[in-house]
């Protein structure tokens, strides 16, 4: 893969939702620097990170896009969902109204997202364990119930962030091997880049409709 | 065999001096008699083969013997002659065999010095080529080498040249470009040894050589750009473009197809996007939702957000070989060139939408994510024909906007301001445009819009209806105009104070605000001087020139009382003598504010009034009795406990 111009095989696509406050642009800047962001601005609209992983001995890209968790951004974030392969749907485990709001950010994913979309719930801020107002039991069964994978992490002392990206990406990964995610088709989130020519059928399209408008 | 000898001595003896002789006989016979037969071999072997042909001793035979003797011997030495004469013979033919031997070996021996000689001459020629081949071989070597170091392999050649106009590229072009390029490189050194022409030559030709070989790799090149997504084509583009940085036109010339062909890909794929929708239908396109224009408008921008990143990615992969140029920048005109595509489309869309009969709300929030948008895209491709569209569309959404709303608030103002209502109360004009206002500033939203942009928001609401309700409170008396433009007014703050941004504005309608609370509290103060029938009292308080006060008419005690019972009735219920539009104010803190400043007026004006009671030149009799009250308890009653 390393003489390729790409240094990996597959693009991944995630979103990162969840209420306004949750951490996402922590968990985020834990995932890409490895590092805690105390005081973390709101974020507007949309933010972008990436981060290369390695899953089955395949290289990944992972392309994140953070959204922004306040109300007024919710227009613009919507937009976001389409064609992401996996959604990391965050609230805070000391704030039960983050909990309480998830089935409405579940009802958004499932109506943008491809049934394909892994969801991955996360519990975060669980370093906070003394001001906790959501259980663990109580999110693990609501993960079940609606098919989710789920972790509690923090993204200040960094536990489970890694898995939580890994495991969405693994989750992808098998999808694709199992054939579940078709590569062919575009908007899937993932994007095949070297080793299968034509892997992807932008490829096609790219002659087609660069025919098209070298004849024009 | 004695005999003879001794007859030849006896003769020799008879023959010589008879002295001489005698000794010489003497000693002969001496000697013959000293003579032992029998120890004499010879004398013996002699008598033995005499023996063998004299067998009897007869006269006859010893007569005969000499002559035997001599014939035996005869015979003998002729028995000898034949025998030699055959060794003879025998020698002969050896002698004329060794005479030929010798002749032959004379013969050979001269021929190997004839061959000797000869070969003598062929040696030495034999040395001279082997040393001429010797130098030769070696002469190869080195134009080997030579060649081996300055000189492209006919693999290698063929390989750059190609051996067709479409032959592809293969790995082995780069090394074979290479190895031109150290070859040209090495040159220097072949001329700092003094091979000037050869350096030069060998220079020539290897320019020549890479240049066809790039002229070759640039067609290659543009034509396979497209094909950024095959890894092999990939990595050979990456390795192309790193050549090709080289020759700054052929350069760019890639770089433009490669952007052409990309845009037009983008536009493919935005198309796609928009009428075909995701994989299996399971993502409808994005124009289904054409009938929400906030949404479409989001979904649309919100694609080419999530695509330009890769675009970035894959150009970044195609230059990052590039080190001797700065790539920045080529990077930024190409993704400016590769979204100049979908300009056209997302325009054309966008304008659709906004020359529809949207909602006022509805244009705001357009405007207001292309704002946003324009902000993200002016530093993901600055200064590209695409952010300029987007401002283009923003400012477009933002006029329309601002005519939807001037329209609005016009339809407003000419329907429905009628003349201000019996309760002042703010006309439904203003309350619908204010929550108009509130409506659209509450969308506002996405992009923290720019002050400016608000500041003429507002203005296109608050300027023309400001008017309207100058011109309608006009025809009103004194009172209730202040009181319905404080009512408007108060309105308006109200709404507007609950936003960014608007401190200006607020400013002016306090501004307003307190020039009509001004207006009003004069009005309440005249009122409550003429109720209290204070008026003649303040003015002839004000007077300077005059005598003890008792004695003024209308400043007697009489008239005192009178005013001071009026004062216990107004202490006793102060609101009472308040204009009855006092109380049709919204505000309460305008309402205290007209009350308390007009109580301060009369307040005031009893303080003048004790302290010239109190004052003996007045010649009052009992101030005390008089007036009971103190300034502080009316202050105190009044205006609370304040002092």
């Amino acid at each position: 893969m390393s003489v390729g111009p790409y240094n990996y095989s597959y693009i991944f696509k995630y979103i990162i939702i969840g209420d306004m406050g949750v951490g996402k642009s922590c968990l985020l800047h834990q995932f890409t620097e490895k590092k805690f962001m105390s005081d973390c601005p709101h974020t507007i609209g949309v933010e972008f990170g990436t981060r290369i992983i390695e899953v089955s001995g395949q290289k990944i890209k992972l392309q994140i896009w953070d959204t922004a968790g306040q109300e007024r951004f919710r227009a613009v974030t919507r937009s976001y969902y389409r064609g992401a392969a996996g959604a990391l749907m965050v609230y805070d485990i000391t704030r039960r109204s983050t909990y309480n709001h998830l089935s409405s950010w579940l009802t958004d994913t499932r109506n943008l997202t491809n049934p394909s979309t892994v969801i991955f719930l996360i519990g975060n801020k669980c370093d906070l364990n003394a001001a906790r107002d959501v259980t663990y039991e109580e999110a693990k069964q609501f993960a079940d119930e609606n098919g989710l994978m789920f972790v509690e992490a923090s993204a200040k002392s960094g536990e489970n962030v890694e898995e939580a990206f890994l495991e969405t990406a693994k989750k992808i990964y098998q999808s694709i091997q199992d054939g579940r995610l078709d590569l062919n088709a575009a908007e899937s989130g993932v994007q095949h880049k070297p080793s299968q020519p034509g892997g992807r059928n932008t490829l096609v399209n790219d002659q087609t409709a660069s025919k098209d408008s070298c004849s024009c | 065999m004695n005999e003879p000898p001794s007859s030849a001595v006896t003769q020799d003896f008879g023959d010589n001096g008879s002295l001489g002789q005698s000794n010489v006989l003497s000693k002969r016979l001496n000697k013959i008699l000293e003579t032992r037969l029998d120890t004499d071999k010879e004398t013996l072997e002699a008598l033995k083969e005499l023996s063998n042909f004299f067998p009897e001793n007869s006269i006859q035979s010893r007569r005969n013997l000499r002559s035997k003797i001599e014939k035996r011997s005869l015979a003998i030495n002729e028995e000898f002659l034949s025998a030699f004469g055959k060794v003879k013979d025998a020698l002969d033919s050896v002698y004329n065999d060794v005479v030929s031997i010798d002749s032959e070996v004379r013969a050979m021996s001269s021929h190997l010095q004839a061959t000797r000689a000869q070969t003598h001459q062929l040696i030495d020629h034999t040395t001279q080529l082997q040393a001429q081949s010797k130098k030769l071989t070696m002469e190869q070597e080195v134009a080997n080498a030579f060649l081996e170091r300055y000189q492209l392999s006919p693999a290698e050649l063929a390989v750059l040249q190609g051996t067709s106009r479409d032959s592809p590229i293969t790995p082995a072009f780069f090394t074979a470009l290479q190895r031109a390029q150290s070859i040209h490189s090495d040159c220097r050194v072949l001329m700092q040894s003094g091979f000037q022409t050869v350096a030069l030559d060998v220079m020539e030709q290897m320019s020549l050589y890479q240049e066809a070989a790039l002229e070759r790799l640039y067609r290659w090149t543009q034509s396979h750009c497209r094909s950024m997504e095959s890894s092999e084509t990939a990595a050979l583009l990456t390795e192309a473009m790193a050549c090709l940085q080289d020759r700054p036109v052929l350069f760019k010339y890639v770089l433009d197809e490669y952007g052409s062909c990309r845009r037009a890909n983008l536009v493919g794929l935005f198309i796609d996007a928009l009428t075909k929708g995701g994989p299996g239908g399971a993502l409808k396109p994005i124009e289904m939702h054409a009938n929400d224009p906030k949404r479409y408008v989001g979904d649309m921008l919100a694609w080419l957000h999530q695509t330009i990143p890769s675009e970035r990615e894959s150009l970044i992969a195609l230059l990052r070989e590039c080190s001797k140029t700065d790539v920045t920048e080529h990077i930024h005109q190409i993704l400016a060139n590769i979204t100049e595509g979908v300009c056209h489309p997302l325009k054309v869309r966008i304008e659709r939408i906004l020359s529809t009969d949207a909602s006022t709300t509805i244009l705001y929030s357009v405007a207001s994510l292309l704002g946003y948008y324009h902000q993200i895209f002016s530093q993901v491709v600055p200064e590209s024909i695409f952010s300029n569209t987007i401002a283009e569309v923003r400012t477009l959404a933002q006029n329309r906007f601002l005519s939807a709303l001037q329209n609005r608030v016009k339809q407003h103002l000419v329907d429905r301001l009628d003349a201000p209502p019996p309760d002042l109360s703010p006309s439904t004009s203003v309350s619908a445009l204010m929550s108009l206002l509130k409506e659209v500033l509450s969308v506002a939203g996405v992009a923290d819009g720019r002050p400016e942009d608000i500041a003429k928001m507002v203005g296109v609401v608050l300027d023309p209806l400001l008017q309207a309700v100058n011109l309608s409170a006009a025809r009103l008396p004194t009172t209730d105009m202040a009181v319905y433009l404080l009512n408007c007014l108060y309105q308006m703050q109200a709404t507007l104070s609950l936003y960014g941004f608007m401190d200006d504005r607020l400013e002016r309608l306090q501004a307003q605000s307190d020039a009509q609370l001004d207006t009003l509290t004069s009005e309440q103060a005249s009122s409550l001087v003429a109720n209290l029938n204070l008026g003649p009292i303040y003015t002839i308080l004000q007077e300077t020139s005059r005598g003890p006060l008792s004695n003024v008419p209308g400043m007697d005690a009489a008239s005192l009382k009178h005013f001071l019972v009026k004062l216990d009735a107004f202490l006793g219920l102060p609101d009472m003598l308040l204009l009855p539009q006092i109380s049709l104010l919204l505000s309460t803190v305008h309402r205290n504010n007209v009350k308390h400043r007009a109580f301060e007026v009369i307040c005031t004006i009893f303080k003048q009034l004790y302290v010239a009671v109190h004052d003996p030149v007045n010649g009052y009799q009992n101030p005390n009795g008089l007036i009971p009250r103190t300034p502080e308890q009316i202050q105190e009653l009044l205006l609370g406990d304040r002092q």
